[in-house]
């Protein structure tokens, strides 16, 4: 979901950026608040551990295999706030250490991954926390806010490359989101297990974090919701059109005309087309209301005590 | 008898959080200059003694500390002054080696201290040439072995100035000319030393006493040449006389 | 992971490496925004920037062999993410500037992390202001990167030689136990280095 350098365009860009910048402030102050001097390396290290987590391959099917992204995680662990500024550093190292993700793309992959993620998971949690109580409880919420967020950041993505004339907003939402659907179902479990085995070594961790800051960031999370709407309504509102005022403007519209080769998958051509944004809307609903279902069972399942000798 | 002691712990005991007795009233002291092994099998609370001497442990200042360290009790206002008094270096270097490069890792110190510009890069360069790294500034922490790892971690102790050096294994890991390196470095240290480790022969060559801890009680405190040399007491709490000794020491 | 698997080349004495770390990261940023600037009309700018990063590069001693190979490793990931184009008519075109563009822009971040060592953009980042707290959780995080990448990997060899079976539930259990194990001792590596911390004088 890393953005590389060269699908954004210069307001896209900076527009993330400036609205990430944003963010961070408000997650540093928050975390500075209460800050416990201890909790400096923790994130840090916590840091790190996302990052080496990312590289543990769930086998899928047929070869294939998934990882974790590690937002729900960070936050289940550290809390929202602390879990922003985890995922900044983790986002920051990989974009000026690895190159993965761009440097002008930084700002958007801050907002999708660092901010949006994180927060999301941590408030889409939030009722299955209260209806559960407990560990189960946790590991519920930590699943389904695995799938919120990226889901969430998937669809963010999405925006940006729209908004940035990259791909139309229409066909690259369906997409995006439509595969996302299923890699948050994936990183809803996988983050389940994690926690879970993480409960079941050092019970301590996993019950201390994030307690206590429950109104405050439920604020945070609406303004900065607010903050993606304003930024993304200009756009929105005026879909299909202004997308294409975009492209226009940037040159693309001229690339319309008769291409060499067909393409694969041409605006007017694709069946159904009319309502690939509704189906996807109706998918990300089911999913919702599916995954709703998965946390709960999955958050009972793993709470219980273990019989011996199981892994 | 007026001298002040370079380190005295009276009566300490420290219980883990879950309740296991880790430290049961332990007493010694350290005059001024001395070199001293703290010896005992795991589990000892060896490591844990340490993290007491610059005020790790416990969590909460108590209100009449066990410590003094140069006559300073070890109370909540006096931490600071008394953790640059004493240099701690851990078993682990990646744990003590903690910044990106060895130049910042060695200022760390003196930089919370208020040293800053060419003050600064003179005394990371001093303290890097006494442990043999000299021009070692730019190098990353990962990409050195293990012995200079250590070494770079007692150029950072050392930057700070302390005057009590407190080692937790020094020697562990190390290949054996890592470790000829480091003791002949550590015999070199004008300062009072404690030096906790399984290492036995180290310890026969650097101190001229050790403290025996078993349980988390001082079980015998004397002269390194006569503790060490007795099979028996060696024996009884999970170590052995070392075989370098029994060669210059005959029993008797 | 080798211990200089990122900064192989960061550490030349070639004249791109003595460049002001300020100076490199302007230049790149700057580059960057033009990369974004090109008109799709005009792809001979491409050629222009794509000639100013080979001279770099040569400039820089490192071996193209490796720059190459970096690249290669990367593109993948810009691909994908040019695919979208095929989403929209003009397909073609649309797809080849989107790699054109990106891959160059990939040139640049990669020219200039490899020619920078870390440290270096950290201490620009700290000059320019960044929060403390954010660049001490950075300098933390790179400084650790290897430890816990050795930790996982000692982890994950203790866990396959105790592997037999091959279920799939399991097996996510399995790997979920060793992240679990992974994030307990990371914890505890924290409190170790909180403590080195404090025993050297440091106040948040």
């Amino acid at each position: 979901m890393h953005i590389p350098d060269g699908f954004l365009d210069l307001p896209t860009a900076t527009g993330a950026a400036v609205l990430a910048a944003g963010g961070v402030a408000v997650a540093l102050r928050e975390t500075r608040r209460r800050l416990e001097p201890r909790q400096v390396p923790l994130m840090a290290l916590t840091a790190t551990f996302v990052f080496v987590a990312q590289m543990l391959n769930f086998p899928v099917a047929a070869g294939t295999s998934g990882h974790l992204i590690g937002a729900a995680l960070a936050a289940a662990l550290v809390g929202p706030a602390a879990a922003v500024l985890v995922l900044t550093t983790v986002v920051v190292v990989q974009c000026l250490v690895f190159a993965d993700g761009g440097l002008l793309a930084l700002g958007a992959n801050l907002l999708n991954m660092a901010l949006l993620a994180p927060v999301a998971a941590w408030a889409a949690g939030l009722p299955l926390r209260r209806t559960l109580p407990g560990l189960a409880g946790r590991l519920a919420g930590a699943t389904f806010g695995g799938w919120v967020a990226v889901v969430l950041a998937a669809a963010a993505c999405a925006g940006e490359l729209a908004l940035a004339g990259a791909a139309p907003w229409r066909t690259v939402a369906p997409a995006m989101i439509g595969v996302h659907l299923l890699i948050g179902a994936g990183e809803g479990v996988i983050t389940a297990l994690v926690l879970a085995a993480i409960a079941r070594a050092r019970p301590e961790l996993v019950t201390a974090a994030g307690a206590g800051s429950a109104r405050r960031f439920l604020r945070t999370g609406v303004l900065v919701a607010l903050a993606l709407a304003l930024f993304a309504a200009p756009f929105a509102s005026s879909l299909p059109d202004g997308l294409e005022a975009v492209a226009e403007r940037l040159g693309f519209a001229a690339l319309e005309q008769p291409a060499a080769l067909p393409a694969p998958a041409p605006d007017y051509a694709l069946p159904g087309l009319a309502s690939p944004l509704a189906a996807t809307a109706a998918a990300g609903v089911l999913g919702a209301l599916g995954m709703l279902g998965v946390a709960l069972l999955l958050g009972r399942a793993l709470a219980r005590p273990r019989e011996a000798g199981s892994a | 008898m007026a001298a002040v002691k370079a380190l005295e712990v009276t009566g300490l005991s420290y219980r883990y959080p879950d309740g296991t007795p880790a430290l049961d009233g332990v007493s010694f002291a350290l005059a001024e200059g001395e070199s001293v092994g703290l010896i005992g099998p795991n589990g000892a609370g060896k490591s844990t003694l340490l993290l007491h001497l610059n005020g790790l442990l416990p969590d909460v200042p108590p209100a009449e500390p066990a410590v003094r360290v140069l006559g300073q009790p070890l109370t909540r206002d006096r931490l600071p002054g008394v953790r640059r008094e004493v240099g701690l270096l851990f078993q682990d270097p990646d744990d003590q080696l903690f910044c990106p490069t060895v130049r910042e890792d060695v200022a760390f110190g003196p930089e919370q201290f208020g040293l800053a510009g060419p003050d600064l890069a003179a005394e990371v360069a001093r303290c890097l040439a006494t442990v043999g790294l000299a021009g070692y500034e730019d190098r990353l922490p990962h990409h050195l072995s293990r012995g200079e790892k250590r070494r770079v971690c007692l150029a950072g102790v050392l930057a700070c100035r302390p005057r009590l050096l407190v080692f937790d294994e020094p020697t562990a890991d190390l290949d054996p000319r890592g470790r000829r390196d480091l003791k002949a470095l550590l015999a070199g240290l004008p300062v009072t030393k404690l030096i906790a480790s399984h290492d036995l022969e180290m310890i026969a060559a650097l101190c001229p006493r050790v403290v025996l801890l078993d349980q988390g009680r001082v079980v015998a405190d004397g002269p390194a040449a006569e503790l060490l040399a007795d099979e028996p007491l060696m024996l009884a709490h999970g170590l052995e006389r070392p075989p370098g000794l029994s060669r210059r020491h005959p029993p008797g | 992971m080798r211990p200089d698997f990122l900064d192989r080349h960061a550490r030349l004495a070639s004249p791109i490496h003595r460049l002001p770390t300020a100076v490199k990261a302007g230049a790149a940023l700057l580059l960057l925004i033009a990369l974004a600037l090109v008109p799709p009309r005009q792809p001979w700018l491409f050629a222009l920037v794509a000639l100013l990063l080979v001279a770099v590069a040569g400039a820089s001693r490192i071996p193209p062999r490796f720059l190459l190979g970096r690249l290669l490793l990367l593109e993948p990931l810009a691909l994908g993410v040019a695919a979208l184009a095929f989403l929209q008519p003009g397909g073609w075109r649309h797809f080849l500037l989107l790699v054109g563009r990106s891959t160059l822009a990939l040139g640049v971040v990669l020219l200039l992390s490899q020619t920078t060592p870390f440290a270096a953009l950290l201490r620009l980042l700290r000059r320019l202001r960044l929060p403390a707290l954010l660049v001490t959780l950075l300098a933390l995080m790179y400084r650790y990167l290897f430890v816990l990448a050795d930790e996982a990997e000692r982890l994950q060899r203790a866990r396959a030689s105790r592997t037999f079976s091959r279920r799939r539930g399991r097996d996510w259990r399995a790997i979920a136990a060793v992240a679990g194990r992974l994030f307990g001792r990371a914890s505890e590596r924290s409190e170790r280095i909180y403590g080195a911390m404090c025993a050297r004088g440091w106040r948040p």
